[in-house]
């Protein structure tokens, strides 16, 4: 049975690596790996252990997915496994207990390793000097010899990060932390991987999905720097179980980690309202194992936002949400994050923008939903302490409660919906898209969305119209920002009106296929409403607050077109 | 259970509550601003919040709008292991959070639910037969409330649809004031039972909006205590829809039921609501319309009775 094709590759060792004491917990992780993977794979057993009933359907049910998926594959590996799974399922029937139990520890075991990472910390040590000066050279292939020199100035330039690192850099010591971003790009996880060696804070294990290490480079840095498998084509219930049983471990273990609620990319382009809680839960029980243990280390999730001027596979991610079937396809294996040309494109593109790209880390909240303090001790609604323990105990006492534990992760869905769009930094591409989409929305009305995208270029408004509409919506996003609900970039938040949506158009002209709106003189035009409708999804939340009076009518229609009522 | 329970809140409903709490075998800490008299053996009335922390679980009975400020300064006497179930039919604001999301807003706990259905303070007082339903979404707060009001004389429900039974509550106080006042007007079985029936469907589409099951609507939450409300377990609602329609004004009526009623301002706030999301609530909306005297009976009657027809179940 073989249940992965690709080998990772690692860098040979010649002495074993001793960390220091005060390393980060996943330096040590070579020297855990094989005592958590058994870990992991003894707590899959033992979940299914309990009756002969469910041993046997657990075997039944992925032997069966297993086939399924790997009948359409081809490939000598492929077959091999095949025959493994049909061979069990033959046998399933004639199979003792005993026979069961050790064929379950076998394949969990399996799944276990293929899915556990690896942390070489001379990678790491590498990629914070070569990451920086690939992605440099990347951007502008003419300047190598000074991007080598300085390499971080032109990436500083282009990446900013900003929100409650002083704060997290504390907590790092007494506390383990999940990352929380939201998800437009493929690119997020290298450019938050950068954000966290920048802003001084320590490396993360998280899951990547397996499509991203078909690229032998990008699979070299994700292996050795902690990343683990996620392999989305595999069905069975087993191998989601080994997913999140590996990250609640990690966590336990005090591993910081990072996941993306949202599950996939934000197709919409909207901020994430709806959340795949599967690996949140995760947090949620590994601080009640660890409470059942005696260990009282805070678990902290950490709602961080990525916001990005311009969105790498912005066409084809808008493309799929309109399209009905695309909302069903989960992995894209052909759009812009595969095609070298897009991405040099792109970051050429991006680079003629000042802080193209903005990470905010929020204010860290710990699994029930409250905000720590600087210590990572929770804190009450009054700003009083309260022990975190005391959520998953009764009469003093912690336990052990999976239908609990649901319960407060879907509480934590919630808060971490709304720490999202507090946190979300509004770029000036997506108000100028707004503003443009509001307009075109005002000028067709009672048609749906389907209908509004073939008006592609038929509506345009006075520039002087827009630049003032652009100044109003500034205006009432600074009361906003100012009540904590919303961030802007520092550009919308200061530059002139005219700034704003000369970058904007500056934007939007050249790295995408479509032009999402055009400058014709004393007229903008509204070029391609797919495009303004996927910058703009980032402002929904916010539509009818920033609308004047002439604007209210589309902006509500806008703001219900989201979902969001 | 070896812990008192708590009940937050002197009202009629709140002393009922006790009792019923006290008859299935429990100490009982009865909170109440001013001192009152123990209404029954086994309760302990006390007017310090502190005291609450020894309960495990504590019911909030208090009127809507004094929730949030009671709770709060009740939250500073609790932590995360307590349960704290509420029993209003109130939504609060303009945006009708629910009660249970204030509790977790204002208070450190997290494990909150609302009970609900046709229990009314008299009955549940006197321990006649009848039954109710718990929200919430932690098992281990439905087996409390259960352990700690059912009898074999009173039967408890659980669903994991707080919200849904929370706007179905709400729903219910307007609907049964609307009856009330329609009873008032002579109309018959048929009128009243169109009312209740579009009432709820529109309750049903309010509350999916808001993150609701349709089906809770139909259940002892919605349908359950409506037909309770209408069959005329004296319910203070239809009462002041009663008065109301007899001509009297909204402070008179209010003075002359006496007690607390949700749902005049509510009608207003769901019929807002509702415009805003795009839903309608014809009969919210002709309830709002007549409390706040823009409307003539007359005039409600015949704007809904002349809405155009569409099909049942969309």
């Amino acid at each position: 049975m073989r249940l992965l094709p690709t080998k990772p590759i690692r860098l040979p060792r010649l002495r074993p690596y001793v960390p220091s004491p005060e390393d980060p917990a996943i330096f040590w992780f070579n020297s855990e790996r094989d005592d958590i993977v058994s870990e992991v794979s003894r707590r899959m057993v033992e979940a299914h252990a309990s009756s002969r009933g469910a041993l046997e359907q657990a075997l039944n049910e992925t032997a069966f997915q297993e086939t399924q998926r790997l009948r359409s594959q081809r490939g000598e590996e492929a077959r091999e496994s095949l025959g493994f799974w049909y061979g069990l399922l033959r046998r399933i029937a004639r199979m003792t207990d005993e026979e069961k139990r050790e064929t379950l520890q076998r394949i969990a075991d399996r799944m276990a390793k293929d899915v556990a990472g690896n942390f070489d910390p001379r990678v790491y040590a590498l990629s914070e000097k070569v990451v920086p000066r690939l992605l440099t050279a990347a951007m502008n292939p003419k300047g190598l010899g000074r991007a080598v020199l300085q390499p971080h100035d032109r990436i500083d330039q282009l990446l900013e990060v900003e929100g409650h690192v002083e704060k997290l850099r504390r907590l790092v010591r007494v506390a383990t932390l999940v990352f929380v971003p939201t998800h437009l790009s493929n690119l997020d996880s290298v450019v938050l991987g950068y954000s966290l060696m920048r802003a001084g804070l320590p490396p993360v294990v998280y899951g990547a999905g397996k499509n991203l290490f078909t690229n032998p480079i990008i699979s070299f840095f994700m292996h050795n720097l902690g990343a683990y498998r996620v392999d989305r084509r595999i069905r069975a219930a087993l191998y989601k179980e080994a997913l999140k049983t590996y990250s609640c471990v990690m966590i336990e273990r005090g591993y910081h980690s990072l996941f993306f609620p949202g599950g996939t990319r934000s197709r919409s382009g909207a901020i994430e309202s709806k959340l795949k809680l599967g690996l949140a839960g995760t947090a949620v029980e590994a601080f009640a194992r660890n409470q059942l243990r005696g260990i009282d280390r805070p678990v902290l999730l950490v709602p961080t936002t990525i916001n990005y001027e311009l969105v790498l596979e912005g066409e084809t991610l808008i493309a799929e949400h309109l399209e009905e079937e695309g909302k069903a396809r989960y992995i894209i294996e052909d759009d812009e994050f595969s095609r070298l040309d897009r991405w040099l494109a792109f970051l050429q593109q991006l680079l003629g923008l000042k802080s193209g790209c903005i990470i905010r880390f929020g204010d860290p909240v710990d699994p029930f939903g409250n905000p720590v303090d600087d210590d990572g001790r929770s804190l009450s609604p009054r700003g009083e302490q309260v022990e975190a323990a005391s959520y998953v105990s009764r009469s003093g006492k912690p336990s052990l409660d999976p239908s609990r534990d649901m319960a407060y992760t879907r509480h934590l869905g919630e808060v971490l919906v709304d720490r999202f769009r507090r946190e979300t930094v509004l770029m000036s591409t997506q108000l100028v898209a707004h503003a443009l989409y509001r307009r075109l929305v005002r000028c067709t009305p009672g048609v749906d969305v389907f209908g509004r995208i073939r008006h592609r270029g038929d509506v345009s408004m006075p520039r002087r119209e827009l630049v003032q509409e652009i100044g109003a919506a500034r205006d009432a996003l600074l009361s906003l920002e100012r009540q904590g609900r919303v961030h802007m970039s520092s550009i919308l938040r200061s530059e002139p009106p005219d700034v704003i949506v000369d970058r904007a158009l500056r934007a939007f002209v050249g790295y995408h296929v479509r032009n999402a709106a055009l400058d014709v003189g004393a007229e903008v035009t509204a070029e391609d409403p797919t495009l303004l409708l996927f910058y703009q999804n980032r402002v929904v939340p916010f539509a009818e607050e920033i609308a004047d009076e002439p604007n209210m009518k589309a902006a509500r229609e806008i703001a219900r077109m989201g979902g969001l009522r | 259970m070896s812990r008192p329970v708590g009940v937050v809140g002197s009202g009629p409903f709140g002393r009922a509550l006790a009792k019923a709490v006290a008859r299935a075998g429990h100490e009982v800490i009865l909170w109440s601003r001013g001192a009152r008299e123990a209404p029954a053996s086994g309760i302990r009335v006390t007017s310090d919040l502190g005291t609450l922390a020894a309960a495990e679980l504590s019911f909030v009975a208090v009127p809507s709008q004094h929730v949030s400020e009671l709770a709060s300064s009740l939250g500073a006497h609790l932590d995360g292991s307590h349960f704290l179930v509420h029993v209003n039919r109130g939504l609060v604001g303009d945006s009708l959070e629910t009660l249970s999301h204030v509790l977790q807003r204002v208070t450190p706990c997290r494990r909150v639910g609302a009970l609900a259905g046709p229990l009314v303070a008299d009955a549940l007082a006197r321990g006649t037969p009848g039954g109710g339903v718990i929200g919430t979404r932690f098992p281990e707060v439905a087996e409390a409330v259960t352990a700690s009001v059912a009898s074999p004389s009173l039967r408890i429900y659980s669903t994991e649809d707080v919200t849904g039974v929370e706007v179905a509550t709400a729903m219910v106080g307007i609907l049964a004031l609307a009856s009330g006042y329609a009873q008032s007007q002579g109309m018959g079985p048929g009128a009243l039972a169109v009312m209740a029936s579009r009432g709820m469907a529109e309750a049903a589409r309010l509350g999916t909006v808001m993150g609701a099951a349709e089906v809770t609507f139909f259940g002892l939450a919605g349908f359950g205590d409506l037909l309770a409300a209408m069959l005329g377990d004296d319910r203070p609602e239809i009462r002041l829809g009663r008065l109301l329609g007899e001509g009297k004004s909204l402070s008179e009526a209010c003075a002359q039921t006496g007690t607390n009623i949700e749902g005049v301002d509510l009608a207003r706030r769901i019929a807002a609501r509702a415009a805003r999301a795009g839903v309608q609530v014809p009969i919210a909306q002709a309830v709002a319309g007549v409390i706040g005297g823009e409307l003539s009976v007359a005039q409600a009657v015949e704007r809904l009775m002349t809405r155009r027809p569409t099909e049942e179940h969309r």
